[in-house]
């Protein structure tokens, strides 16, 4: 899944360590997000968009068609 | 705590856990050659208790849902492909063994009632999580 998480951790000033710090995870998993290696579940997801305080579309998107 | 000390920490916790079980295994190996079984088997079961300990001891997570996503992908993967070549493997050995050309080891008909038990209890927990 495309997603702009490394431009928003970019524009606050974070270390991926901060970034998995603040959200709990390890900092693979932050790096594996941002190369798009790994979707995040649910809950990780919301939590990215509430630490960013943005919409969960703007930092994923699933880039869903539906005819 | 700034978030390369709190990754490094994970990282000194993992290894813990690690030459816990590698100190508990090794241990039960050195001691059960040298003619102390009982000893082996309580120096395995300390380092098994070191790894518990650490895992659930610490104030950090740490394994994260990825790590927990890549174990169930990877016990997936090896799990089908090593029920599926035992799969294919069974009417070969049958008929090999008929023929008396290669009589599979005792461990192979082992191997293929693990699969049985396996696949039984993995229909029973399936149906379980699926139907509750």
């Amino acid at each position: 899944m495309n997603n702009t998480v490394r431009e928003h951790r970019e524009e606050h000033g974070l270390s991926q360590a901060d970034l998995a710090d603040a959200v709990d995870v390890s900092r693979q998993t932050i790096n594996a997000i941002e190369r798009d290696r790994y979707d995040p579940s649910l809950e990780l997801a919301f939590k990215l968009a509430a630490y960013f305080d943005c919409r969960i579309e703007e930092l994923f998107d699933p880039a869903l068609e539906f005819s | 705590m700034s978030g390369s000390v709190r990754q490094a920490r994970i990282r000194r916790y993992r290894r813990l856990m690690a030459g816990s079980v590698l100190a508990g295994t090794v241990g039960f190996a050195a001691a059960e050659s040298a003619g102390f079984p009982v000893v082996g088997v309580v120096i395995y079961w300390v380092g098994f208790a070191g790894f518990l300990a650490v895992w659930q001891g610490t104030s950090v997570s740490l394994f994260d849902e990825r790590d927990r996503a890549l174990e169930r992908r990877a016990i997936a993967i090896a799990t089908t492909a090593f029920v599926l070549g035992m799969i294919l493997l069974w009417p070969t050995m049958v008929v090999l063994s008929e023929l008396e050309i290669y009589t599979p080891p005792p461990a192979f008909d082992g191997a293929l009632l693990a699969i049985a038990v396996q696949s039984g209890l993995f229909a029973v927990v399936y149906s379980w999580l699926r139907y509750r």
